[in-house]
């Protein structure tokens, strides 16, 4: 096997992190422009351009994960959802509160899925009224 | 917009380009300052896309490779002329109070 065989496998395993839709329409030209950027005999991919790709295709989920709401019945009972997020955000918050005040620290962890819920709920709301 | 994207548009003001030609015309336009990487690249091809800035303009296979040309659209066209007088405009007004005497060359 050629040093190119052994870069190309390891670009399309970290290819691999992509959603499969997106690497339907992108993988193929995505690893042309890293072959093309690629330094002759190299054959592990950078440090920089792997860190690229992960956060990329972090982005990319992230940025399928909240986009426009994906079924008729949550656009059609909206407002019930974005009340239901900001309750459960809410008793989160109080829990994590009430757990922090009972001396144990990991209290604080409770903030990430609410801020998660508030995120979702602020979501919902932006794309049905817009 | 952010200046990977304004340069990106700049590159393709110029006439259609695939995406290793994309990152070295971003390359020299900028004078080696932004060297976009693909995974970076495409992201932002993506959504210039989505939002109708760009479009395929055609597909080549180089070497068993794809190459997918992309061209500006005509609001594209407009986006990129309307940024540019506007940074134009700012850059103007730097110049300007930097040296009050003479105009901007």
């Amino acid at each position: 096997m050629t040093g190119a065989d052994g870069l190309e496998r390891r670009y399309r395993r970290l290819l691999r992190l992509f959603p499969a839709e997106y690497r339907r329409e992108h993988e193929q030209e995505i690893l042309s422009v890293l072959m093309a950027g690629a330094a002759e005999g190299r054959r592990r991919p950078g440090l920089a351009d792997s860190a690229d790709l992960v956060m990329s295709a972090l982005f990319i989920r992230w940025r399928e994960m909240t986009r426009q709401p994906r079924w008729k019945w949550e656009r059609r009972h909206w407002r019930l959802i974005v009340r239901l997020r900001v309750a459960i955000g809410i008793w989160l918050l109080v829990v994590g509160a009430l757990v922090l005040g009972a001396g144990y620290w990991w209290g604080v962890v409770m903030a990430l899925p609410a801020a998660l819920h508030f995120y979702f709920a602020y979501r919902l709301r932006h794309a049905v009224q817009s | 917009m952010q200046e990977a994207t304004f340069l990106i548009l700049t590159a393709l003001a110029g006439g259609s380009q695939h995406g290793y030609g994309i990152i070295t015309d971003v390359e020299q336009i900028s004078d080696g300052r932004v060297r976009l990487r693909a995974g970076t690249l495409y992201t932002a091809l993506d959504r210039l896309r989505a939002d109708t800035l760009i479009e395929v303009d055609r597909e080549e296979i180089v070497d068993n490779r794809l190459r997918r040309y992309y061209r500006l659209t005509p609001p594209g066209e407009k986006r990129l002329a309307d940024e540019a007088a506007r940074l134009r405009a700012n850059a103007v007004v730097a110049m300007s109070r930097l040296n009050p005497a003479g105009a901007m060359r």
